[in-house]
């Protein structure tokens, strides 16, 4: 008779297969389709190219290369945001003239899709990282204002009341009761946000060019050099993925006290 | 965002209500072009950089009237539409499929985690190569965009039906056949409906992402053509009709929404006095 932890084990086994193997049918379609000749190879090459052509670019270094330059752009655009995002939607939710001006604006500007402004933030700032960076910032810090304002207008209000009575300052207010108190939100925020800022970082790329995985891809389709096309396109696929769960992570080892949220 | 939390302006006596308040909510926006305005004239800031606001309306109304503008955004807002639709027929089937019949769930399912998180504009070099520059590829990314979010949502909504309502129904003598389209699509409309608005906010930047890779024919095509020819007061002009459509297309969205739920409230409340 198995132990309880090896049927739990074979739970997760199992629960792991099935997960797989839609993804293996897929795969093995894919290579039938291809080895049958039913298309050509310019249009879709065989898995075994496309996986050649990933561990050729992985030892040239250039996948990792083109990543960290994507990254970059991506994460600096996300800590502007966030920083901008959570000061202003906090100002928002405390000060009632702040929230006056900027709702409107917000409301207004958020549906917006922020990719038009490309040409204008190339204007301003030029066509290297810094451009793109900004453009990452403007779209992700709508989403960040609004889960800020939403976790810091919710705080219970005996918190502040109880924190106000004992005579705690409006300055110590926020940095001690309500940031805290919005820490869960805030982080959700950034959750929601992450894969908007590397989708926007990507499109960018893809849009103005100058480096990174989405200028790769292009440029690769450019040259019909179609193995390399999927190569980059996996290669999105997985950091948006492991990125996804490593915030997961994140939030769990950083929000311990908060039990509601746990995930997994 | 929603409108409710600018309801209690402090700010505000009472007696002003109605459109009034919301002329005053709106003042904000009329003020920051105000300063736009009085910053470029008064040359503090350059004019080559930033045209006055009035050069981008009378850009954006010479467009209108004169220039292409009309045929631009019409293929653009086309393509987003038609793909924002077939990706809602596309995206309630599935979903419910995937909610409804463990089978499908268990093969699409992994699918779509998998790829729901891979930037859909990455997809634009690759369709370019299958099936050309135009319509075909923006469409395409468009739908494989919205498709995820109204999926999910609907797969959601439609498996957390409470299942009082299905033994309900079933005890009413509802048959299978018609469970689907009487009981759980209707339960789960509020949740493919937030779905909905997602997708709609999506299809705008897939489509003109799509457009500034490569296109003949589209508004996003329009600003990058104006930018590189140095008429910024047009390619304002035209980043400023894409900012008021989106804007627009979300507000009728939320209307509709509030017309198509008018009892999904009331019914949330009675079970909370219940």
């Amino acid at each position: 008779m198995p132990s309880r932890a090896m049927t739990e084990l074979m739970g997760v086994a199992q629960r792991c297969l099935l997960f797989v193997a839609p993804l293996l049918l897929l795969l093995a379609a894919w290579q039938v389709t291809t080895s049958m000749g039913y298309v050509r190879p310019l249009f879709l090459p065989p898995p075994g190219s496309v996986a050649e052509q990933f561990l050729a670019l992985l030892q040239a270094g250039e996948i990792l290369e083109q990543l960290a330059i994507s990254l970059y752009r991506a994460f600096a655009g996300l800590a502007i945001a966030t920083a901008v995002g959570v000061a202003t939607g906090l100002m928002m939710a405390r000060i009632s003239w702040v929230n006056w001006i900027c709702d409107p604006l917000i409301s207004f500007v958020y549906p917006a899709p922020k990719i038009v402004f490309i040409p204008l933030f190339i204007l301003y700032f030029g066509m290297d990282h810094l451009s793109k960076i900004l453009l990452v910032a403007l779209t992700c810090v709508f989403p960040m204002i609004i889960a800020t304002h939403q976790g810091a207008s919710t705080v219970s209000r005996t918190l502040v009341w109880s924190a106000e009575s004992m005579g705690t300052s409006e300055r110590r207010l926020l940095s001690r009761v309500i940031l805290p108190a919005s820490m869960p939100a805030i982080l959700t925020g950034v959750r929601i946000t992450m894969p908007a800022a590397l989708i926007t970082a990507f499109t960018c790329e893809m849009v103005a060019g100058g480096g990174g995985l989405g200028a790769a891809l292009v440029f690769a389709q450019r040259f019909f050099e179609t193995p390399t096309v999927f190569v980059y396109i996996l290669v999105m696929l997985m950091t948006g993925l492991v990125l996804d769960l490593a915030l997961l992570r994140l939030r769990n080892v950083l929000l311990p006290w908060h039990e509601q949220d746990k995930e997994l | 965002m929603n409108t409710s939390f600018a309801a209690n302006l402090p700010l505000l006596p009472a007696w002003v209500n109605g459109r009034a308040r919301r002329l005053i909510r709106a003042l904000p926006i009329a003020m920051l072009l105000v300063l736009w305005e009085v910053l470029v004239v008064s040359g503090l800031i350059d004019r080559t950089f930033l045209p006055p606001a009035h050069a981008v309306i009378l850009a954006f109304w010479d467009m209108l009237v004169h220039g292409e503008l009309l045929a631009h955004l019409w293929a653009t807002v086309f393509t987003a539409f038609v793909g924002l639709g077939v990706a809602v027929v596309l995206g309630v089937f599935l979903g419910a499929l995937m909610a409804t019949n463990r089978w499908v769930n268990g093969l699409v399912g992994p699918l779509v985690a998998t790829t729901y998180s891979l930037p859909k504009t990455s997809l634009v070099p690759l369709f370019i190569l299958w099936f050309g520059i135009g319509d075909v590829t923006n469409g395409l990314t468009v739908v494989l965009g919205c498709l995820l979010p109204i999926l999910v949502s609907t797969h959601h909504g439609v498996s957390s039906v409470p299942a009082v309502l299905v033994w309900s129904a079933r005890a009413m003598g509802t048959p299978q056949y018609a469970m689907l389209r009487r009981v759980l699509l209707p339960a789960a409309t509020a949740s493919i409906l937030s779905g909905v608005r997602i997708a709609l906010g999506y299809c705008f930047v897939l489509v003109i992402s799509a457009e500034m890779i490569a296109t003949k024919l589209g508004i996003g095509k329009l600003i990058f053509l104006y930018g590189e020819n140095g008429a910024y007061a047009y390619m304002l002009g035209g980043i400023l009709a894409v900012v008021v459509i989106a804007f627009v297309a979300d507000r009728s969205l939320v209307m509709i929404t509030r017309r198509l739920l008018y009892w999904h409230d009331s019914m949330e409340l009675r079970g909370a006095h219940a």
